[in-house]
């Protein structure tokens, strides 16, 4: 389907990935993310014993969820959806009730030590609108990540989402989330992240 | 003038009292200079202060929301019955009720208020200023709803007591709307701040069609707890007359809603064993603990434990009528509420998390110290309010006595 409006997603072929958290670092320094707090990571799971044992790696970022949950219930309108799918926090709304973080089914969003906002990943807007890519794509070494206007048929990654078999993470809690994965294991979705704190 | 005089007068009213009122008072001041040091030390540091963290976005500060809404919609909802069933003095019943509600939700604004961390921030939540998103975020609209019920109690109880102050008749075509509005809106501010955590997917301990109707049976046990208390103590020391039938009834009355608080958490805890989900780990967490992280294990029982002793001193006959028994369930049953929307209910629906971490929470001391100054200064505007009041309706402080006084 052809439309002039644009429509943003990113796509995480997970068959590339080699677990190196480029991504989460670049994402650090890019978009000022203090010690203690990660605006993306990369979550490891081990699996099976050694001679047939393989350890996986699965990059997450925020979703920029179609129907997102946080934008519902902010209180003040600091989360906001923009027309072209990007979810992101006005700062200077933010009340800090933390009510959107305990709504995300992802865990994405933190409070800042610095600032007492919340703040997510917002597929680095300010370098898209500049024309430029996020961070985490450009610094991939492997390529890994796609990111673009999937209502656009010609660009890369709607033909990547149109060629692959591709899965979404928590498909049932109907935020419809927009950061896609190709060889999305449900075994290592499902293992418990081990915690920092 | 006259009203110069009022505000003078009851100064007075409030300045004068037995040893006990005095001890009373000492004790609140106490607590609020404690629990000050508490919030002084939050403002410099941030929330940082408290065991709030990533994980457990919210903890403490808004259980006590929560069961303060309680407090405030049940102390209304009394109201039913006392009309239903005739006690007597109707009035007195919603005069002391809509007090109590005033003060709870006094509390309540004050607990949201230190859970934002930064006061300042409210200005964002107040309507016109701010940008408020209603009607789709519950936050928003509980904020809206409490302000509401919090005027119009306010407006309905001012003129009870400012027609009696002045002697004169009270306009039934105005008040008594007014009062009948107030008690399906009591039944909302509390459905509406279950809403508040009943609809996220993501987080299947809240996300439960049982959540708003526990609320209210539960809330119907704590609120009407504080009433049977202080109509006893107003039945002993003025002319306040309640039929001792009225106060077994709502004893009476407690006990059927706590045995629905029970059955409904009894049909909670079968749905999930039986079904034996992933989102089994709450319960578990709350109940036997998840590894080695036992620590609100202790809350969840004593919740239950407490929530059945008074139950069950309610629901015997003997024991509802007999004094101590009758006051021992009242704290009882105010407690168990009080750890079931306090710890019970945060608590576990954060742990684990939607990542599956584990952080243990536990309040810190600032934020007990917090909570227990904003608890006394709801406790002393109740104190004072209903001293004010006991004073126009059964001291007949009125606008005659400050005349004769004149004289």
């Amino acid at each position: 389907m052809k439309t002039n409006k644009k429509r943003y997603a990113m796509l995480i072929d997970l068959r590339k990935c080699i677990g190196c958290n480029t991504c989460a670092v670049v994402c650090k320094s890019e978009n000022n993310v203090p010690l203690g707090v990660w605006r993306s990571w990369v979550k490891r799971v081990e699996k099976g014993t050694y001679p047939h044992a393989k350890e996986y790696s699965l990059p997450i970022v925020c979703n920029n969820c179609a129907k997102p949950i946080c934008v519902t219930v902010c209180p003040v309108k600091a989360s906001i959806q923009r027309p072209d799918g990007i979810v992101y926090v006005d700062p200077h709304r933010c009340i800090g009730c933390r009510y959107c973080m305990a709504s995300c089914p992802y865990g994405v969003r933190y409070i800042n030590p610095l600032t007492k906002i919340v703040e997510k990943c917002f597929w680095c807007f300010h370098r898209v609108d500049a024309g430029l890519e996020p961070a985490c794509v450009l610094a991939c070494p492997t390529g890994a990540i796609l990111f673009g206007d999937c209502n656009d048929p010609e660009s890369e990654i709607a033909k990547a989402l149109a060629e692959n078999a591709v899965q979404v993470i928590k498909a049932e809690l109907g935020t419809d989330p927009r950061t896609y994965y190709i060889g999305l294991d449900q075994e290592v979705v499902d293992t418990k992240e081990s915690g920092e704190e | 003038m006259n009203f110069i005089r009022f505000i003078k007068e009851s100064f007075q009213i409030v300045i004068r009292g037995s040893k006990r009122y005095y001890l009373w008072l000492a004790f609140l001041f106490i607590l609020i200079v404690w629990g000050s040091t508490g919030y002084i030390a939050q403002l410099k540091q941030g929330l940082l202060v408290t065991n709030m963290r990533d994980p457990t976005s919210w903890a403490f500060y808004i259980g006590n929301f929560t069961f303060l809404v309680g407090v405030a919609a049940a102390a209304i909802m009394l109201v039913i019955p006392a009309y239903i069933y005739n006690w007597k003095p109707l009035k007195e019943v919603v005069i002391f009720g809509e007090l109590l509600a005033i003060s709870a939700v006094i509390m309540c604004m004050l607990f949201v208020i230190v859970d934002i961390g930064n006061p300042l921030r409210l200005w964002h939540m107040i309507p016109l200023i701010g940008r408020l998103n209603v009607p789709s975020s519950l936050l928003s609209w509980d904020s809206v709803v409490l302000s509401l019920y919090f005027f119009l109690n306010l407006g309905v109880v001012s003129y009870l007591l400012y027609t009696l102050f002045y002697k004169r008749e009270y306009n039934k075509k105005v008040l008594n709307p007014l009062i009948l509005l107030s008690i399906p809106l009591a039944i909302s501010i509390h459905t509406v701040t279950a809403f508040l955590y009943n609809g996220f997917a993501g987080r299947p301990y809240w996300n439960n069609a049982l959540l708003a109707p526990k609320f209210l049976a539960s809330a119907f046990c704590s609120g009407p707890a504080v009433l049977i208390i202080l109509f006893q103590i107003l039945k002993k020391t003025t002319t306040f007359e309640i039929k001792q039938e009225a106060i077994w009834k709502i004893a009476e009355l407690m006990a059927y809603a706590m045995f629905i608080n029970l059955f409904f958490f009894g049909a909670e805890v079968f749905k999930e064993i039986y079904s034996n989900t992933e989102h089994l780990v709450h319960l578990k967490y709350l109940f036997i603990g998840v590894g080695e992280n036992r620590d609100i294990v202790f809350y969840g029982w004593a919740s239950l434990i407490i929530s059945v002793i008074a139950f069950l001193l309610f629901l015997i006959p003997k024991t509802r009528k007999n004094v101590i028994t009758l006051n021992l369930g009242a704290i009882l049953i105010w407690f168990g509420v009080y750890i079931e929307k306090g710890i019970a209910l945060l608590t576990p629906g954060f742990t684990p998390d939607t990542l599956g971490q584990i952080y243990i929470y536990r309040p810190s001391m600032a934020e007990l110290k917090i909570s227990a100054a904003i608890f006394a200064i709801g406790f002393l505007i109740f104190t004072l309010m209903t001293k004010i009041a006991i004073a126009i309706v059964f001291e007949d402080f009125s606008i005659e006595s400050l005349r004769r006084k004149k004289r």
